[in-house]
C-alpha cells in the first residue's frame, strides 16, 4: 500500500511536471515507458454511441443545452470508458466514498469548448468495490490499442490495486496540451 | 429421509386423485407419466457453435461465457468465467480456456490469477492452473489468450500494467515462465513451432521463440511495418494458413506472413474508394473482422461519418473482401454490430453481434448472404464470439 501510495504521488508530480513542460507526444511516450500510473478506466465498452448518452437514465441531470458532470458528452469525458464516478457518491475529481483511487491511469486529451483550450485528462479508476452500474459512457478519441498503453482504454486500470475490482472513473484535468496556454 | 418420503407422498396425492379422476372422465387424455431430473451433455460441436464471451459490466465480477448452436439459433449452456476474463477454445472444441481472478472474499483479499480448462462438451471445469497475479484484465480480443499451434502451450497476456506473456504448459498443467515484452502488446502465434509474435508501440513486431520446456530461446525484433502515429492497427488478427491479416483505424489491409525464420510484411492496401473515403468509411467495433478461409473472404464491421474516436462504433454495413484480388465483393447490411465471426465447413455462416440487444444474426456465406436467423438476449455484455 505505501508503494503504491508512494507510486501514486510520484505519478501524480511526474504526471504534472511532464505535461507542463514536455509535448503531448513525448508525454504520452513518457507514460507508456513508465508505465505510469495515475488511474485508469475499465474495459471498453462498445455501446453505439448514437444511444449511449444513456446517462441520464440513471438519475443523471435531465438533458440540458449544456452537458452536466453526469452526462457523457460533458468535454472532460472525451474518453471515458466505464462508469462516471459522479453518478456514483464521487464527483469528477473524486472517489466515492470506501472506493480506493487507483495507482494506474491512461491520459485523454479533451477540448473544453468553455475557454477552447485542450486538455489532458487523466481517466483514474476508483477501485475496490464492485461495479457501480450507473452513467456508462464510452467515448475513444485518441484511445489506440494496448501497444499504446498509456492511451488504451480496453484494460481495467484498477489492475495495480491491491484489490483489482473497478467502481468507477473520474476525469482528472492534468495539464495543458502542448503549444496551448 | 422420511420426511422426504412423506413429502412425495403428499405430492403424489394429488396425482392419483387426478388420475382416477381421469380414468373416470371419458375423452380425457392419460396422465403425464413421472419424471425424473436429467443433465444434458453437448455433442461435439459441429463447425457452428458459438462461445460468446461477456464481460456482464454492470457486475463483472461473475462474467460469463455463452454457448449457443449459430445454426439453430438455440442456447445451449455456460461457462463461469470469473473477473475480467480472458477466454479462448481449442481448435477441435474439445477445451474452453478462461484466463480469471479471484479474490477469496468477493472483492478483496489475496488476487489468485488462474488459467481453467473447462470440458467443451460437458461444460464442467476439469483442470485449474495457477499463474502469476498479472493476468491482464482487459477485454478479450483474440489475441490476448492463445494456445500454441501444437496445443501444447497455452499464452498468456499479462499487464501490470508493464506487459509480459506467460507460458503455460497445457501437458503438464502448469506456470512454466513470464516472457516480459515491454511496450508490446497481443499474442500472434504461429502456426509452426512454439513462438510467437506481439505488436510493439513503436510499429515493429518482437517475436519471441521457446524452448521445449516453454522458456525464452530467443527475441528478434521486426524493422517497423506500420506507423502507430498515423495508422494504428487493431490487435484482432485472422489466420488464412501462414498469413495473419490486421486492418487498420483507416481502413488499410496489413498482411503479416509468420513463417520462416522471421515474420514477412506485404504493402498495406485499402478497403475504400474515393467515394468511400468521401463518406469517411472506416471500420469499428471489437472483433472488427472475419474470414472465410475456403473462399478467401474478408469481412470488415464498417461504419460512415467516422472520425477520431469512432474506431469502435458498431456497423452500419458489413464489407466483404476477396482476399487475393483486394477486391470488395459486397455490402451488406448490419444490425449495429461490434464484433463479426465466420464459420468455415459445410455450413459456413456470417454472424454479427450487436452488444446492446445481444443479439447475434447469421447470414449463409452465399451470394446474397441470406439471413439465416436472430437470436437475442445473448448476455448483457457480449463483446466477442469464437465459432468451432
Amino acid at each position: 500500500m505505501d508503494f503504491l501510495k508512494l507510486l501514486d504521488g510520484f505519478t501524480e508530480r511526474r504526471t504534472r511536471t511532464v505535461a507542463q513542460n514536455a509535448s503531448r507526444r513525448g508525454f504520452l511516450a513518457g507514460v507508456s515507458k513508465l508505465l505510469v500510473a495515475g488511474a485508469f478506466a475499465l474495459p471498453v465498452l462498445p455501446f453505439d454511441r448514437t444511444n449511449a448518452h444513456a446517462a441520464g437514465g440513471h438519475g443523471a441531470a435531465k438533458k440540458k443545452a449544456e452537458p452536466t458532470d453526469t452526462d457523457c458528452d460533458y468535454w472532460r469525458y472525451c474518453s471515458v470508458d466505464g462508469f462516471l464516478c459522479s453518478c456514483c457518491g464521487g464527483t469528477m475529481t473524486t472517489c466515492p466514498p470506501g472506493s480506493t483511487p487507483s495507482a494506474v491511469s491512461w491520459v485523454g486529451t479533451c477540448h473544453n469548448p468553455a475557454d477552447g483550450r485542450d486538455y489532458l485528462i487523466s481517466y483514474n479508476d476508483c477501485c475496490g468495490k464492485t461495479a457501480c452500474g450507473r452513467c456508462f459512457c464510452n467515448t475513444n478519441i485518441r484511445e489506440r490499442p494496448g501497444y499504446r498503453m498509456g492511451v488504451h482504454n480496453d484494460i481495467n486500470w484498477c489492475m495495480a490495486n491491491q484489490s483489482s475490482h473497478y467502481h468507477c472513473t473520474v476525469s482528472i484535468v492534468v495539464g495543458l496540451e502542448e503549444g496551448q496556454s | 429421509m422420511e420426511k422426504i418420503k412423506k413429502r412425495r407422498w403428499l405430492l403424489a396425492l394429488p396425482l392419483c386423485m387426478a388420475t382416477s379422476l381421469a380414468v373416470a372422465g371419458p375423452g380425457k387424455p392419460a396422465p403425464l407419466p413421472e419424471e425424473e431430473i436429467g443433465l444434458e451433455r453437448l455433442a461435439p460441436p459441429d463447425g457452428n457453435r458459438l462461445y460468446v464471451t461477456d464481460f456482464v459490466f454492470n457486475h463483472m465480477v461473475d462474467g460469463r461465457i455463452h454457448v449457443v448452436d449459430g445454426k439453430a439459433g438455440r442456447f445451449l449452456g455456460q461457462v463461469v468465467s470469473g473477473y475480467g476474463a480472458l477466454t479462448t477454445v481449442s481448435p477441435d472444441g474439445k477445451s474452453i480456456y478462461v484466463a480469471t481472478t479471484y479474490y477469496p472474499r468477493l472483492y478483496r483479499g489475496q488476487r489468485s490469477d488462474v488459467v481453467e480448462i473447462h470440458d467443451g462438451e460437458t461444460l464442467e471445469l476439469k483442470g485449474e492452473i495457477d499463474i502469476p497475479a498479472k493476468k491482464a484484465q482487459a477485454a478479450s480480443y483474440r489475441s490476448m489468450l492463445v494456445p500454441s499451434s501444437d496445443g501444447r502451450f497455452l499464452y498468456v497476456q499479462n499487464a501490470t500494467p508493464a506487459t509480459s506473456v506467460t507460458v503455460v504448459d497445457l501437458q503438464a498443467r502448469k506456470f512454466v515462465a513470464e516472457i516480459p515484452t515491454p511496450g508490446c502488446w497481443s499474442i500472434q502465434s504461429w502456426g509452426q513451432g512454439h513462438r510467437f509474435s506481439t505488436i510493439c508501440g513503436d510499429g515493429t513486431l518482437l517475436t519471441v521463440t521457446l524452448d521445449e520446456a516453454g522458456q525464452a530461446k530467443s527475441r528478434e525484433r521486426s524493422p517497423r511495418f506500420f506507423d502507430p502515429d498515423k495508422d494504428p492497427i487493431y490487435v484482432h488478427p485472422e489466420m488464412l494458413g501462414e498469413d495473419r491479416y490486421f486492418v487498420s483505424y483507416y481502413g488499410n489491409v496489413y498482411k503479416v506472413g509468420l513463417s520462416g525464420d522471421k515474420p514477412s510484411f506485404a504493402a498495406p492496401w485499402s478497403l475504400l474508394d474515393a467515394g468511400d473515403r468521401k463518406q469517411a468509411w472506416r471500420p469499428g467495433g471489437m472483433q472488427v473482422t472475419t474470414l472465410h478461409r475456403a473462399s478467401g473472404t474478408l469481412f470488415v464491421n464498417m461504419h460512415d461519418k467516422g472520425e477520431e474516436g469512432s474506431h469502435k462504433n458498431p456497423s452500419k454495413e458489413i464489407w466483404a473482401y476477396d482476399v487475393s484480388s483486394q477486391k470488395r465483393v459486397a455490402r451488406i447490411p448490419s444490425n449495429g454490430a461490434i464484433s463479426l465471426v465466420a464459420s468455415q465447413g459445410a455450413d459456413p455462416l456470417l454472424y454479427s453481434l450487436n452488444v446492446e440487444k445481444g443479439e447475434i444474426v447469421a447470414r449463409k456465406i452465399a451470394k446474397g448472404y441470406p439471413k439465416l436467423n436472430t437470436v437475442a438476449g445473448i448476455g448483457e455484455t457480449s463483446l466477442f464470439m469464437e465459432v468451432r
